[in-house]
């Protein structure tokens, strides 16, 4: 049994990991007050990109960065059209998930000539330690968080992100460049929805399929307000959603029920509620939120 | 003050601003401001004070023309060039990030200018400590009254010395000794140099501030003269242009209060904001027909009070009578359908801005309990809107427009419309025409004057001691959460309104 608890506390070091990237990416974003509900298909673009790259370099490094790559003009893209040309954002997250879904499929039928996965990828040594293996990732993604977190709350940059997203017109007035900042602070975020989706073809699975990325997108969304936009909440509340689907994927192992981790899948949608009923009014989102800042 | 023949540090050239919904802000402005010298701008709502101060500060950029700084034509690319050249402003409608500490607006603001947290926040207590400025640096800035927030902006516009400093109305919200205190430091300022544009419609104060004053009317310069020579007559038909400007209401004749019951009745009111105890006992009547002025420094309880009548705030002790009722404990929504109407001191509250003005007025109508749903009679809406903003003088192009884009003047007006249209008996207003040019202001304290005479209690609380002593039938003064005194307006003297106000009683 503790057998069994460890193995799932270790895998879920490695099913954590985009959550991690995704929620702490998209925490620092909306604080900026823009939302990104495209982090799916920032992800999945990101992904099928990574397996293009991986499979003809061999390299699966190589294929994190360009997912990286991938990833950052996704944001610099949604960030500049929201934060400069005021597109809608919900509209421009919806247009990214319905593009990157399409491209998928036909990069898979190009490549692969197979519409639902790719080959087998080399991926990312794991980490071996005392038996048990996890990914350098974890490690990776845990500094990033921590260092989001330093960022947002000691640093001025960090005061200067809250600021546009509370009041953007204040924030213009007390001298911040606010979509400038948002731009790039969508585009920086960015880099982490593509190394999320990247991750998981070159590491977690070590293959591209049409659907991998399995709403984990909008999981990281709703870790978001669950987190109430705090990037150490949004990393323990990713691992243990990362928990939750270590041991659905076991249970199916055992008991042979597939169903069943479609179900625990609403896991997360489920705590974000029950979380946001209990802290009623204490969950706070940043006050613009989603709002295109207009001057004049 | 400007040396004749000097370069000046400032100077904007034909001008010309035209807001992408059409509206031609400025059309061709051309100005000087000189280092050590207050330049007035004087204009009506709308003349363009606030749209050429944007420009200068880079906020917004000019359809055409120049700005000239330091003889070097600069374009800023917008405010943080602009404080980094030295320029700072103080906006009309202050801009601190409301959900953010004092301190973290301050060390956000010093990081603009190089200074680290720390020595942000020594320069900003040290500033607040010479001008005699109590500032709680560990507050949320959207906790604060307006007067406390404005001291933020002028300490947080000092952290280092600015080259120009534009104030944009700086004195609409605050009391009459913060006023002094403001000139001392604008005085201070130009005896160093600084250059100072400062943005008015109040005519007064050009002659006790001003070195040179430049009248604005419709986005053009009328004229510019020395401040000390210009007088208020002149000034004013200056700014008002052909226009015949209406007249003060005449109010200590009427006295159509008269010894009815009270309709608003306050006993020994406690209200505690935050823990801290804001109204400490305070009592008072108000009749129908009559005007209760209530004046003060901003922060001394008038908000709370106002807040508890409403019933916004809970009410620590005491007890609150709206027409006979005990309503201490009864929501607002009860004591608005018993016949209360609240006209809050910011616009943004009075108004829902994404809402039209029809919209608007259901929305008053509806809280009066006026309005009968499920189903709503949108012919009689219009009805009334078309009867009330004829009355008032609103202009509007659309009523299916949304309000955010009337002019300041024109929101107060249709605000005052739909409190007329809801017609409660018992109305607290709160600095009702605080941001209004004199035409504007005229205009509101007739609408004030009238509605008294038709019988209803007005509780007037303002930081306006002119439109306090001009409109009320009786003045009380507040300090500290308590009524020091209430007698009738010619019965206070100058001196000992400023002594109650500042608590030496
Ligand atoms: N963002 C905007 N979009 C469209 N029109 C605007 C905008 N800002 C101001 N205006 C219009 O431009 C004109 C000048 O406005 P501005 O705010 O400069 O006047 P002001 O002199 O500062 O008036 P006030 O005394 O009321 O502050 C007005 O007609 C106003 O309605
Ligand atoms: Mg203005």
């Amino acid at each position: 049994m503790i057998g069994l608890i460890i193995s799932l506390l270790v895998v879920a070091t490695r099913s954590s990991v985009p959550l991690i990237l995704a929620s702490v990416g998209e925490v620092v974003t909306e604080k900026a007050g823009i939302v990104n509900i495209g982090i799916e298909g920032f992800m999945l673009l990101a992904g099928v990109v990574a397996a293009v790259v991986d499979y003809a370099t061999g390299s699966p490094l190589l294929g994190l960065l360009a997912g990286a790559g991938v990833g950052f003009i996704l944001g610099l893209i949604h960030g500049a059209a929201s934060a400069k040309l005021k597109a809608n954002q919900i509209v421009l997250g919806i247009g990214i998930n319905i593009l990157a879904f399409g491209i998928g499929v036909a990069v898979l039928n190009h490549v692969w000539g197979n519409p639902g996965q790719s080959a087998p990828l080399p991926t990312i040594p794991p980490i071996r330690i005392d038996g048990y293996f996890t990914t350098p990732m974890f490690l990776a993604a845990i500094a990033i968080a921590l260092a989001a977190h330093y960022i947002m709350t000691r640093t001025t940059l960090g005061l200067e992100i809250s600021a546009c997203g509370e009041d953007p017109h204040s924030a213009e007035a007390l001298g911040v460049k606010v979509e400038t900042l948002q731009t790039l602070v969508t585009a920086v975020a960015g880099i982490l929805h593509g190394l999320a989706g990247a991750y998981l073809v070159v590491d977690y699975i070590g293959q591209f399929t049409r659907d991998i990325t399995a709403g984990r997108g909008f999981i990281a969304l709703a870790i978001v307000v669950l987190s109430n936009w705090n990037t150490i909440l949004a990393l323990a509340a990713s691992y243990l959603l990362g928990l939750a689907e270590a041991t659905a994927l076991n249970l199916q192992a055992i008991l042979g029920v597939p169903a069943l981790s479609d179900l625990l899948n609403t896991l997360p949608y489920i705590a974000a509620l029950v979380a946001i009923t209990i802290y009623g009014v204490k969950a706070r989102a940043p006050a613009w939120l989603g709002r295109p800042y207009i001057k004049e | 003050m400007a040396a004749s023949g000097s370069q000046p540090l400032l100077a904007v050239r034909d001008l010309v601003k035209v807001y992408p919904d059409g509206t031609v802000a400025l059309n061709g402005v051309s100005l000087d401001f000189m280092a050590g010298e207050v330049h007035v701008l004087l204009g009506e709502n709308g003349a363009g004070k606030t749209t050429l101060a944007r420009i200068i500060y880079g906020e917004i950029r000019p359809t055409s023309g120049e700005v000239i700084y330091e003889g070097r034509r600069v374009l800023f690319r917008g405010p943080w060039e602009a404080i980094r050249a030295g320029i700072r402003m103080i906006y009309q409608h202050f801009s601190l990030v409301g959900g953010f500490t004092v301190a973290d607006n301050i060390a956000l603001y010093g990081s603009r200018l190089g200074l680290s947290r720390r020595e942000a926040l020594e320069a900003a207590r040290r500033l607040a400590e010479e001008y005699g400025f109590r500032i709680p640096f560990d507050a949320r800035v959207s906790d604060l009254p307006a007067g406390i927030q404005q001291r933020v902006e002028i300490v947080k516009a000092l952290l280092v010395e600015p080259r120009v400093l534009i104030l944009d109305e700086p004195t609409s919200l605050v009391s009459p000794l913060d006023v002094e205190a403001l000139f001392r430091v604008i005085r201070g300022l130009r005896e160093k140099g600084v250059a100072i544009l400062y943005i008015t419609h109040k005519l007064r104060e050009v002659g006790v501030i001003g070195d040179r004053v430049t009248v604005m009317r419709r986005g053009r310069v009328v004229a510019t003269l020395p401040a000390k020579k210009a007088t208020v007559d002149q000034l004013a038909r200056l700014m008002i242009g052909e226009r015949r400007l209406p007249e003060e209401p005449r109010i200590a004749a009427a006295g159509a209060a008269g010894e009815r019951g009270a309709a608003l009745r306050v006993e020994n009111l406690r209200v505690v904001r935050e823990g801290f105890e804001a109204v400490r006992g305070v009592s008072l009547e108000v009749r129908p027909g009559e005007i209760l002025g209530v004046t003060g420094v901003a922060g001394n309880g008038q908000d709370e009070l106002v807040e508890a009548i409403v019933g916004v705030l809970p009410v620590a002790g005491g007890r609150i009578t709206l027409l006979g009722r005990d309503v201490t404990r009864e929501p607002t929504w009860v004591r608005y359908r018993l016949g209360l109407a609240y006209l809050p001191g910011s616009r943004k509250l009075s108004l829902v801005q994404e809402m039209n003005a029809l919209e608007n007025l259901a929305l008053g109508l509806l809280g009066a309990g006026k309005l009968r749903g499920p189903f709503i009679d949108w012919g009689w809406v219009a009805k009334l809107l078309v009867k009330y903003v004829e009355e008032l003088g609103v202009v509007m192009h659309s009523p299916y427009a949304p309000v955010k884009h009337l002019s300041g003047g024109n929101q107060q007006k249709l605000a005052l419309a739909r409190i007329l249209a809801v017609e409660p008996r018992v109305l607290v207003a709160v600095d009702p025409t605080h941001g209004l040019d004199i035409a504007t202001t005229r205009i509101v304290h007739s609408i004030l004057a009238e509605m008294r005479s038709r019988g209803m209690a007005i509780l007037l609380v303002s930081s306006d001691l002119d439109e306090v002593l001009q409109l009320s039938d009786r003045v009380a003064v507040m300090n500290s959460g308590r009524i020091v005194s209430i007698k009738k307006p010619h019965e206070y003297t100058l001196e000992e309104l400023g002594r109650l106000m500042g608590g030496a009683a």
